[in-house]
C-alpha cells in the first residue's frame, strides 16, 4: 500500500458482507504469533498512537482547520496523548520497555484541509481495525478493559472526522453495524508509509515525557517493518520527541 | 440535561410475564444492566462449539444484550417513524436503527449458536414527550447510547469466550460511533473522555434499575 492509498482511504474499503466475514473468521485472519504477550499488544498500540498523535501534532499546527472543526481535532488531539501516556505508563508498570517514537513523514498530508483530514479518517479507522483485531490476544482482563476502552475513542474519532468531511453516513461515518479487525499484517503495511527509516546513532536528544533518558537509534535495521513488528523496537525507552519531529523534514514520499 | 438519568427515571421496561422480569434482574445481578453487547449472524457452529466452558455466563451477557438491543430497536424505529428529523440529520441517525436491528438478530442467533434461549423482546412503555420533538429524541438517544457503552465497557472483562469477545467489541464500537453522533447533532462534545467509562454492575442498576418495571 502507498501513502497515495492510504490518503484516499483505501484501506477502508471494506464492505459490510466483508467485514461480516471477516469477524467470523476472526482468529483465523489473526495469525497465532501476531502478538507473544500484553506487552506485545500494547507496544504495537503505543506505536499506532504515537504515530497519530504526532500526526495532530502536525495537521494541527499546519492551520487548516478552524472553529468547531480546530476544536475537535485538538481534542483529539490531546485524546491519542492521552494514549500514549496511558499505554506507555501500562508497559512501564508491567515491567516492559515501551517502544521509542517513531520517526514520521506525513508527506502530502498537511496540504490541505481535506487531505490532512481524508488522513485523519484513515488512521483513525485503521486504529479502530488494529485494537479489535489485537484484542484476542490480550491475556490480562484489565488491559483488555483499558485497551477496549481506547478502541471506543478511536471509534468516536473516525465517526465525527467522517462527518467533517461529509461523507455518507453509511460506509464514512459508520462502516456497517460492526467493526471489522484488521490483521497487525496489514495494519503495518498501511502505516509503513509514514514511518520513516531512522538515522545511524543518532543521538536524539533527552525525551520531554516520560523516561527522560537518551534514546539511541541504532542504525538502519531497525525500523517498524524492518523488523517485523512494534515491540521490538523497544530499546531505550525514552521518546525521542525532539529528534522525531524533527526527522520529519527528509525522506519525504 | 436537566435530569442525568435515562428517560428521567421513569420505568420503561415492561415484561410480558414476571419471569422475564426476573430473568432480566437475574441478568441484572451478574453481570450489570447495558450491555450493547456481541453480535452477529456471526457466531458459526464451530465457533460455538470453541465456546468455552463458562458459556453460561456469556450467555447471559448476550440475553442481557439482546434486552438492551430490543430496546434500542424499538427506541429509533419508533422516533425516526415519527418524521422528526430531516437532510443529514435523518441521513446520520438512519443508520443507527438499522444497526440496532441488526444488532437484535446477531445476538438473538448468538444465543441459539451458544445453545441458550433467546429472552422475548420487552414490551417497552415511553414517557410521554420522548418522541415530542427532535431534540427530545436526540436527547434520548444520546442518554442511550452513552449509557450502552459505558455499562457494555464494564462488561469487557466478565466475557469468557473469546469469539464473543471479539463480537461484542464490534458491537461496542459502533456503539460508539453513535454515541459520538448523536452528540455531535446535540452539538455537545462527542469525546467526553479519553477512554471509554466503564460503569460497574452497581452503578450501571443504580442508573437503569428504575427503567424496570416491578
Amino acid at each position: 500500500m502507498s501513502r497515495l492509498d492510504f490518503l484516499r482511504g483505501q484501506v477502508n474499503e471494506v464492505s459490510s458482507p466483508l467485514a461480516f466475514s471477516a469477524l467470523s473468521n476472526r482468529w483465523k485472519l489473526a495469525k497465532a504469533d501476531d502478538f507473544d504477550s500484553d506487552l506485545d499488544v500494547l507496544n504495537y498500540a503505543l506505536t499506532l498512537e504515537y504515530l497519530e498523535a504526532e500526526f495532530y501534532v502536525q495537521g494541527n499546527a499546519a492551520g487548516l482547520v478552524k472553529d468547531d472543526e480546530k476544536s475537535f481535532l485538538d481534542t483529539i488531539q490531546s485524546d491519542e496523548q492521552f494514549h500514549v501516556k496511558a499505554l506507555t505508563d501500562t508497559i512501564v508498570k508491567l515491567g516492559g520497555t515501551p517502544v521509542e517514537k517513531p520517526w514520521v513523514d506525513f508527506g502530502t498530508a498537511f496540504d490541505s484541509r481535506k487531505s490532512y483530514l481524508t488522513t485523519s479518517h484513515t488512521f483513525e479507522n485503521v486504529g479502530v481495525g488494529a485494537y479489535l483485531g489485537a484484542a484476542g490476544f490480550i491475556k490480562d482482563k484489565a488491559i483488555l478493559q483499558a485497551a477496549a476502552g481506547i478502541f471506543g475513542v478511536e471509534a468516536r474519532h473516525a465517526a465525527i472526522v467522517g462527518i467533517l468531511l461529509g461523507l455518507p453516513a453509511e460506509g464514512g461515518v459508520y462502516m456497517s453495524a460492526y467493526e471489522t479487525p484488521i490483521a497487525k499484517e496489514d495494519v503495518l503495511k498501511a502505516v509503513a508509509p509514514f514511518i520513516t527509516k531512522q538515522m545511524d546513532g543518532t543521538p536524539t536528544g533527552p525525551a520531554d515525557t516520560g523516561g527522560g533518558s537518551t534514546a539511541i537509534h541504532k542504525g538502519d535495521d531497525t525500523g517498524l517493518l524492518v523488523a517485523g513488528g512494534a515491540a521490538v523496537l523497544g530499546a531505550a525507552g525514552a521518546l525521542a520527541y525532539a529528534a522525531n519531529r524533527k526527522s520529519t523534514a527528509d525522506d519525504s514520499q | 440535561m436537566d435530569d442525568p438519568r435515562i428517560f428521567q427515571g421513569k420505568p420503561v421496561l415492561q415484561f410480558r410475564t414476571e419471569t422475564s422480569r426476573r430473568n432480566f434482574l437475574k441478568y441484572a445481578g451478574l453481570v450489570g444492566v447495558g450491555a450493547s453487547f456481541v453480535a452477529g449472524g456471526v457466531f458459526t457452529a464451530p465457533m460455538a462449539a470453541a465456546a468455552s466452558a463458562d458459556q453460561g455466563g456469556d450467555i447471559d451477557i448476550l440475553n442481557y444484550a439482546l434486552t438492551l438491543e430490543y430496546l434500542e430497536a424499538d427506541f429509533y424505529a419508533m422516533g425516526l417513524a415519527k418524521g422528526l428529523l430531516a437532510d443529514r440529520e435523518l441521513e446520520l441517525v438512519t443508520p443507527i436503527g438499522d444497526h440496532e436491528k441488526q444488532h437484535v438478530a446477531g445476538v438473538t442467533a448468538a444465543v441459539k449458536a451458544f445453545g441458550g434461549t433467546p429472552v422475548e423482546k420487552p414490551k417497552i412503555k415511553y414517557p410521554d414527550g420522548t418522541f415530542a420533538s427532535r431534540d427530545s429524541f436526540l436527547k434520548t438517544a444520546s442518554m442511550f447510547e452513552e449509557l450502552g457503552v459505558t455499562a457494555y465497557h464494564g462488561q469487557v472483562p466478565l466475557i469468557s469466550s473469546v469469539d464473543v469477545l471479539a463480537a461484542a467489541a464490534s458491537i461496542a464500537g459502533v456503539e460508539s460511533r453513535h454515541a459520538a453522533v448523536v452528540d455531535y447533532l446535540l452539538g455537545k462534545n462527542p469525546f467526553p473522555n479519553p477512554i471509554e467509562l466503564h460503569a460497574s454492575m452497581d452503578q450501571v442498576l443504580a442508573v437503569a434499575g428504575p427503567l424496570i418495571v416491578k
